[in-house]
Formats: structure tokens, sequence, C-alpha cells
């Protein structure tokens, strides 16, 4: 493969530990360049380490990291990189102008400053101290100095989260416009919604590995399982066979079949004359997204 | 990298602990110090040796404050971030160390124009210019202390223990009253002091001697010491993030 049509991000097996705690365990993914990809996931489940990974700010225990071919840390020296680590990277005593000319002047063709400020939506804190924003207008300041060099590849980690409702909205026109050039980007967020809506693709992660990866209805079709429940006596092994059942879960007389296709789930029940006080309970996205990067269900295979 | 030292300068400046030590205090006392008539000899030897030894506590600031700098940056996620732009590690190092050198340099020229200019000091152009090397190029030594406590501790404690250092090191080194006032088990401790050795070989060139071999050597060992502490501390930190 020649270097310039090499992906934008490969991860091969990576893995990595901190002390007696396995933050990324063998997370091997690509990102080919253009493609805007959500990194999903709870507090802990290892976006923020496998953003380290993949930036050359972590070494890995074993696996290997390349971004565009080539080792990360050359990726970034070349100018082809533009990240927002989830916290810090904000320095006193300077005003944000000063700040994102000099971030700038570190990459080969970097962009016109005053395209930056209204791409961040802070024109008018261009002449404040960086060391006296608030936390949202702070964070735009820091999104800013991971684009301004123009890079390929943007990472941002947990961009949005000090951002107001307004704020939030601005700020994902201006990654639209990106996109829009092209430009290959990583974000990491908790959100299943923002993920949803933001993004070509999501990569969901629990406990360092990759749960699910793929767009947000395939995702969706995943973690979305409507729950039909009915009452039942005797024998209920045969439910888990039916069409469509991905969970039995039996709770005093009611079976909670957790199914991705409640239409033949119910027809079968029909069928097989078990329709006893039947209950059909549209999916909660975001219960079925804690469910499914708390518990052990191995469920990668089915995306894939 | 030059606007990397260019955005250091302006933080730099804009520093209160950098302008109240490194520039305003030392000038400020030089003025008092000569009107008290603390230093020996007559009042334009005094104004001579008062004239180093407070350019040189200016050194010593400016030097110690670039170092609690650098425990600020890591605090602040900076050395991370930077690690996210083209810019080299070593660039950012010898960055910092340019900052440091040429943040020196406005307190000690501040003194000896105060000394020219105020207190009516006249030297030979060559002693003038043998100072004003031997005071810049002697804060190397206290750079890297400095930097090396900015390293090795953080934030807060690092711009404390930089402070600390710089005054007792300017005190027992006699830079704030002349040893030849101290008592004489202070004095013998004050000549191995570094402080003391810098500000030594200014001294005796300004009277006309020349730099004492053995303000020279004391020197250069506390040189090597200190270089091989920030280097501990530089490796530490990047250990630890
Ligand atoms: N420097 C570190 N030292 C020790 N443990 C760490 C370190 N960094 C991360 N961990 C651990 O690794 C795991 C993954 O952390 P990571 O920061 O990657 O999670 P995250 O998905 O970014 O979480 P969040 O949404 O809270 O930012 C956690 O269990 C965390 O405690
Ligand atoms: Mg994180």
């Amino acid at each position: 493969m020649r270097s310039d049509e090499s992906p934008a991000v490969l991860l091969s097996s990576v893995t990595r530990n901190f002390g007696p705690v396995r933050a990324v365990d063998r997370i091997t993914l690509t990102i080919p360049r253009g493609q805007t990809v959500a990194l999903l996931g709870p507090n802990g489940a290892g976006k923020s380490t496998t953003i380290g990974l993949l930036l050359g700010l972590l070494a890995p225990d074993s696996g290997r990291a390349a971004l565009f071919g080539r080792d990360p840390v050359q990726a970034v020296r070349q100018g082809l990189v533009g990240a927002m680590p989830q916290e810090g990277g904000l320095i006193g005593r300077v005003t944000v102008r000063e700040l994102l000319s000099f971030v700038a002047g570190t990459y080969p063709a970097p962009l016109p400053l005053d395209r930056v400020l209204r791409l961040a939506q802070i024109t008018q804190l261009r002449d404040r101290r960086v060391d006296r924003l608030s936390g949202g207008q702070a964070q735009r300041v820091r999104f800013a100095t991971a684009v301004v060099g123009d890079p390929d590849l943007v990472v941002l980690d947990e961009p949005t989260a000090a951002l107001d409702v307004t704020a939030r909205r601005e700020f994902w026109d201006g990654m639209r416009d990106l996109a829009g050039q092209g430009k290959t980007i990583l974000f990491s967020t908790h959100y299943l919604d923002e993920a949803d809506e933001r993004s070509d693709r999501v990569i969901v992660v629990g406990r360092g590995r990759v749960i699910a990866d793929g767009t947000s209805d395939e995702i969706k079709r995943v973690v979305a399982l409507t729950t039909v429940s009915v009452t039942v006596t005797g024998e209920t092994a045969w439910l888990s066979a039916l069409p469509g059942v991905r969970h039995l879960d039996i709770r005093g007389d009611r079976a909670h079949l957790r199914s991705a296709d409640p239409d033949a789930t119910v027809m079968a029940l029909a069928q097989a004359g078990a329709v006893r006080n039947l209950e059909v309970t549209p999916a909660d996205l975001e219960d079925a997204f804690v469910a499914l990067t708390t518990e052990d269900a191995p469920i990668a295979e089915e995306t894939m | 990298m030059l606007g990397y030292i260019r955005f250091e300068l302006i933080r730099t400046a804009r520093d209160g602990g950098y302008v109240v030590f490194g520039l305003i205090m030392p000038v400020v006392m030089y003025l008092v110090f000569t009107d008290l008539g603390l230093a020996p000899g007559d009042e334009h030897d005094a104004a001579i040796y008062t004239m180093v030894s407070m350019a040189a506590y200016g050194g010593l600031g400016a030097a110690f404050n670039n170092g609690s700098g650098i425990a600020e940056d890591r605090a602040a996620g900076w050395l991370r971030r930077l690690r996210l732009t083209p810019l080299t590690p070593a660039q950012v190092i010898a960055g910092k160390v340019v900052t440091g050198a040429v943040g020196v340099v406005p307190g000690i020229a501040a003194v000896l124009l105060t000394g020219a200019l105020v207190n009516h000091v006249t030297l030979t152009p060559g002693r003038w210019l043998a100072i004003v090397v031997l005071l810049w190029a002697g804060t190397i030594p206290f750079s890297l202390l400095g930097l090396g406590n900015g390293y090795r501790l953080t934030g807060q404690s690092a711009a404390m223990a930089n402070l600390m250092t710089m005054l007792v090191l300017s005190i027992v080194g006699g830079l704030w009253v002349p040893v030849s006032g101290f008592p004489s088990w202070l004095r013998a401790l004050a000549e191995w002091t570094p402080s003391n050795g810098y500000a030594s070989l200014s001294w005796h060139v300004a009277f006309g001697a020349a730099p004492g071999a053995r303000e020279i050597a004391m020197l250069t060992v506390w040189l090597v010491v200190f270089g091989l502490y920030a280097m501990y501390g530089y490796r530490r930190a990047g250990r630890t993030g």
C-alpha cells in the first residue's frame, strides 16, 4: 500500500495497562480518510487512553498504532494531526490570539486566524486572556488550537463537555464545515444521540474493548432491543429460540424477551398460543447503551 | 522555534514574579543599599560592589523564576499539549533555555545601568564587558537548579522551593549583606555557595583582579551537580507525564 493511500488511523491489537488496570485491551480499528468517527463509551471505558495511544502520547504495551501509515509521533511532527486532549492544554498570561498564532506558527500551512476564530465562534474573545475565560469559552479555544494548523486528522476528546446547547450546535456546525473539507475526524463522547447525529460511524468501547462498530443505525439495531413481555407458566426455555430474541429474562411469571425483531417475535408467540397479557416496550436507547457497555455481552461479532 | 521563544518571552514579561524578583527588587535594593552604605570601601567602591551583588541577585531571581514556569506548564497540561504540535521536545527544551537566558538580561542590565547613571559607577569598557558576560553566563547553574525543581515538583511547591532557594542563596551567598560582615562560621559556609562564587567572579573583575581559580572550579562543580539534577528531574517528569 502506498503511504498516501494508507488509512488516517490504524490501531492493530493495541493494549495498554496502568498497573493492574487494563485500560485498552487489544483494540483493533481502521479509520479511512475523510470519515467522521465517534468513540462512544462510559467513564473509564478507555476512550482517552485509546486516543493517547493513537496520538503517540502513550506507548502501547503491545500492538501498534499508525497515522497515515507512519509512526504517530512522526505524523504529529509533520503537522498532519491536530488534537484536543480531554483536559488542560491552555496556558496563562497570553491572549487567545497570541496563543492561536503561536500554535499556527508550528504548522507548515495553518489556516488564517480569522477563519479559525469564526469556526470556533471566538472572534469576540480574541483579545481576552486565555486564563480568564469561562469553562465553555476555554473549551472553544481549545478546539481552535486543534484545528488552527489545518491538519488532515482532527482528534477531539470530549469536545462538547463544557458547552451549553447553543455552543454545542455552533460547534457541530463548525465540525460539519471541517468534515466537508475532507478532514478525518475522531471524537469521543458519552452521549449516544451525539454519536448518532454527528458521525458516519460509531465505535462503542467498554472496559477497554471495542463492543460494537458500525453506522449509528447498525449500532442502534444491536443496542436498541425492543422488550416483549408475556405471562408464562411452565417451561420457558423455548422462548429464547423464538425469532429475533436476543435475551430472555424471567421475573416471577413474566417473561421479558429482548428482541431485535419484535414483529416476528410477537407473531411466533401468537402461533404458539402464548400471548397472555402481551406488552411491547420500545427500546430505550440510553438504557440499552448502558446495558451494552456494562454487561459482558460479546456483541462485536454481530455488527461486523 | 523562534515563535515559541517569542511566545514564552511575552509570557515572562507579564509574569509578576519575574518583574518583581528579576527586575524591580534588585534595582530598588541597589538604590537603598548604596544609600545605607553597607558595603566596604569608599562610596564609589561600595557602589561598584553592591551593583555586582544586586545584578547577581536579579540574575538569580529571573533564572529561578524560569524554572518555576516549567512546573506551571506541566500542571496546566501545556507540555503535553506541546507534544501534539509539530514542535519536537528538544525544540521545546531549547526554547525554554533560551527564554531563561534572555530573561536574566533585563534585571542585570537595569542594575548595571542604575550603577552607571545613578550611582556614577565608572569602569573601563573592558571591565564592563567582562562583568556583563560573567553575570550573564554565571546564571546557567541557577537556571538548571530552577528547571530541576520545576520538573521534579508540582506547580505551587516548585515556585515555593525556587523562591526559598533563591533567597537563601542570595543572603547566605553575601549578595544582600557582604560576607565581610558575617560571623566567621557563616562566612566559611558562604564561600562554598554557588551564589557567592558567581558574584565573586564579577567582584574581582570589577576591582581589577582576575576571576579566582577557586571560584571558577567551584562554580563548575555546581554546574555539573545542578545539570545532573535537572536531567534527573526531566526524566522523572517524562515518566509521570
Ligand atoms: N494515568 C493513568 N494511571 C492509572 N490508571 C489510568 C490512567 N489513565 C487511565 N487509567 C485507567 O484506565 C481506564 C481507562 O481510562 P480512560 O481515561 O481511557 O477512560 P475514558 O473512557 O476516557 O473515561 P472518561 O469518559 O471518564 O474520560 C480507567 O480505569 C482509568 O482509571
Ligand atoms: Mg476520557
